[in-house]
């Protein structure tokens, strides 16, 4: 029966050959390794968080006088409402982490290098859209926790000058806080983010097929690539088939990523649901030790530590930028970051300052 | 039955049930929810209560009370105070609930007066029809 | 050259951000120089900067130290809840035109206390304890039992034998705290209940209130000290208590099922796994 279906639809699309073409045939380097999978994981990440997001959607109430009971109503009452609305939670969290790991692998490879400086670019936009969707996500329960922690975020445009109250009002909708940014930060969540963010998916992706995957600089000399002066596509006609070798490992990976989302479902259900996440937000009554989400930890202590608020800022903005221009910045050839020291060195100390900044922010 | 082949059965074996388990929750999720979830309708006589007095009733498993206020007419409000969830009692003289755990007073539209509590009453539907008071 | 518009960039800010700390705002140079909490906490009643200062008697000194480690400072009821007085000006903090009262007199201390606490007084007024109070003035008022300033939350071992002999034999003590004892149990153990239900991320308002007003009115009902009336109300608390145990151990039936359901999935997720990778494994082998 599944013969006589596969034979109707490759009369109308060919599909043999696609399947041939791209899953077969397309071959992935000889030395390709396990880091390769973590964008399939981000992506997977994603589409999890849209379709759990699509049906906490169901029952959620968008507006600052039911918002907080929508939540308890799915997480109390709503059958198997608890399940969806926990695999949302510490999805995000866990995209986060996906996203930054992915982030790291491509520069430890020097991925990022000519013929590649686009995608790199389109990766970094997309890290800043998922941040934009944690923050506005953040604030959508109206706990205490969200409350406040919104508060402090959106005050951060405050240390721009001239400019920056304009912005922070902006945002906020107001003076302060209140049911008008919830409005503002639901429609950005469901309705604003996602066609941004896929289609930078989109772009990526082709980019990532039309360019042709990278091959690990370990070991194995690397093409030239840095005097390309017309279009190549890079293949590995001695590599290993797409499908079934590198599909199987993304799928086993996708799958030990849902081992560990259900492993904190099962055993630290409430690690990224603290007390104030379950008490209504009071915009009278702020708790102790308040502070943003892990994620937003680093750049929030970093404020913090240096005297002047404007310099703060632009620091942050310039790390940003200069984040996401980085390929334009280091154009050497040498692709692996071993044979560099300089470079190594400075990725590891600010992956060290990274996690150290977070660690302080977590425990002052 | 060689390795390749149970291995493949075992995995389509457990795809299968993770499918299943998010589709039998799915399935209960989105089913409407039952009926009684949300009316509890409850009909008192009028004549019961003369203007300035009040009845203690239940609206489901909500201690409430319905005043009949000599200005405007019947009103159903939850006893339950929103400071702490001890039940306030009428005071029919001075035209007030008052909550006798820490003194917070609610006006006759269930509206707080003074005192701890943050917020009003709760306030349930009321219509008359006739002799018939029905609330919810 | 590829450097020379970022460096020139870099320090442009760097400039500007250096001239622009020479000019404070009014929010300050530094970003979040306090936590926010410290910026929106309510302020300290001014009472407390004379009455912790040297030129205060000494027995007046300790006071705020006391009433900060009671019950009613944790629930931000401070001196001028009880006392009057303008909490915000100094100069009106003792005023009679705000309301203040002073110290009361021993036996005003039920009418004091009974301000907000009207449930307990009512109790109280129809007690022996009060009656005594009322008639003769030698009666326990509320200080003698629950103390001033460091007031801590109610329990039944505030009746105890060195407390109660001031006046009579404990017996009579002892038989209403015998009468009192099942439902403290019970208040206790729904208590820690809740707490549990709260650390696990369950929100539990409806039940809390329910619960305090079972608590409430247990505890005012001691106030009458009166064996046969706790007895028979105790019936009554019991039963309602039982139905809110009943409905906490469901929530933590239903937890229990969550958590055997997620590691239900964790498991297959993780078997689906380990399997793709020993079929990676065996195909390429």
């Amino acid at each position: 029966m599944f013969k006589s279906i596969r034979d109707w639809i490759e009369i109308r699309i060919g599909l043999d050959e696609l399947v041939r073409t791209q899953l077969k045939e397309y071959r992935v380097p000889g030395n390709i390794n396990i880091f390769y999978t973590l964008g399939f994981i981000a992506l997977a990440a994603y589409i999890i968080q849209a379709v759990t997001g699509f049906f906490l959607l169901v029952y959620y109430i968008p507006s600052s006088d039911h918002a907080f009971m929508s939540v308890q109503n799915i997480m109390n009452r709503v059958p198997f409402g608890w399940l969806f609305r926990l695999m949302h939670v510490v999805g995000s969290n866990l995209m986060v982490a996906v996203v930054f790991l992915h982030m790291l692998s491509v520069f430890f490879m020097g991925s990022y290098k000519k013929p590649r400086e686009l995608t790199w670019v389109a990766g970094g936009l997309m890290m800043l859209v998922t941040l934009a969707f944690c923050l506005s996500g953040y604030l959508l329960p109206w706990s205490q926790l969200s409350y406040w922690a919104t508060t402090i975020v959106a005050n951060l445009p405050t240390a721009f000058p001239v400019i920056g109250d304009f912005i922070a009002k902006l945002l906020r909708g107001g003076e302060q806080v209140s049911g008008i940014t919830l409005n503002r930060f639901f429609a950005i969540h469901i309705a604003f983010l996602p066609p941004i963010l896929v289609s930078i998916v989109g772009i990526h992706i082709f980019l990532v097929r039309r360019t042709g995957i990278s091959s690990p600089p370990f070991g194995v000399p690397d093409k030239e690539n840095n005097n390309l002066t017309e279009f190549r596509h890079e293949s590995h006609p001695d590599g290993l088939p797409f499908y079934p070798y590198f599909v199987h490992r993304e799928i086993s990976m996708v799958m030990i990523y849902l081992a560990l989302l259900f492993f904190i479902v099962t055993f630290m259900p409430t690690l990224f649901l603290p007390e104030d996440a379950n008490t209504p937000a009071d915009p009278f009554k702020t708790p102790a030790h308040i502070k943003p989400e892990w994620y937003f930890l680093a750049p929030y202590q970093m404020l913090k530590l240096i005297p002047n608020k404007f310099l703060g800022i632009s620091l942050q903005v310039i790390l940003v930028a200069a984040f996401l221009s980085w390929p334009f910045f280091d154009t050497k050839k040498e692709r692996n970051l071993m044979k560099r020291p300089l470079l190594l060195s400075v990725f590891l100390i600010s992956v060290a300052i990274y996690v150290l900044l977070t660690l302080w922010g977590l425990y002052s | 039955m060689d390795r390749r082949t149970f291995l493949n059965t075992l995995l389509s074996f457990l795809g299968a049930t993770a499918l299943f388990s998010f589709g039998y929750p799915l399935l209960r999720f989105l089913a409407p929810p039952g009926s009684g979830a949300e009316t509890h309708k409850l009909t008192v006589n009028k004549s019961d209560i003369l203007p300035g007095e009040s009845k203690s009733i239940l609206v489901g498993s909500i201690p409430a009370i319905i005043i009949n206020r000599a200005d405007k007419g019947f009103i159903a409000l939850s006893k339950v105070c929103t400071h702490l969830g001890c039940l306030v009692e009428y005071d029919k003289d001075k035209k007030r609930l008052q909550c006798p755990c820490h003194a917070g007073l609610f006006d006759l539209e269930g509206n707080v007066i003074s005192g701890p509590p943050p917020k009003s009453l709760r306030k349930f539907p009321v219509k008359v029809e006739g002799d018939a008071v029905i609330i919810g | 050259m590829r450097y020379f518009f970022p460096l020139l960039i870099v320090l442009t800010f760097s400039s500007v951000a250096m001239a622009m700390g020479g000019y404070r705002d009014n929010s300050g140079k530094e970003f979040q120089s306090q936590p926010l909490s410290e910026q929106n906490k309510p302020e300290e009643s001014v009472c407390i900067s004379c009455h912790i200062s040297e030129i205060m008697k000494p027995e007046f000194r300790n006071i705020p130290q006391e009433w900060k480690s009671s019950w009613h400072s944790q629930n931000d009821v401070s001196c001028h809840d009880c006392h009057g007085g303008d909490s915000r000006d100094a100069s009106m903090a003792m005023s009679p035109q705000r309301g203040f009262v002073g110290i009361p007199g021993y036996d005003e201390v039920p009418d004091f206390c009974g301000k907000c606490h009207i449930g307990i007084l009512k109790h109280y007024l129809e007690s022996g304890h009060g009656k005594a109070l009322k008639t003769s003035g030698s009666g326990p008022n509320c200080v003698v039992c629950h103390s001033a300033h460091d007031i801590q939350k109610a329990s039944i071992d505030i009746i105890n034998e060195q407390r109660c002999t001031q006046c009579h034999s404990y017996e009579r003590a002892r038989i209403i705290k015998q009468a009192l004892f099942i439902t403290e149990n019970k208040i206790n153990s729904i208590d820690r209940d809740l707490k549990e239900l709260k650390a696990r991320g369950v929100f539990t308002e409806e039940e809390d209130k329910n619960f305090f007003n079972i608590h409430a009115e247990f505890r005012s009902i001691f106030h009458s000290v009166d064996v046969s009336l706790i007895k028979e109300k105790t019936d009554d608390y019991t039963k309602r208590l039982d139905l809110i145990e009943g409905r906490l151990k469901n929530i933590f039936n239903e937890l229990e099922f969550r958590r055997n359901f997620s590691a239900f999935l964790m498991l297959v997720f993780a078997g689906m796994g380990i399997i793709l990778f020993l079929l990676i494994k065996s195909k390429s082998g």
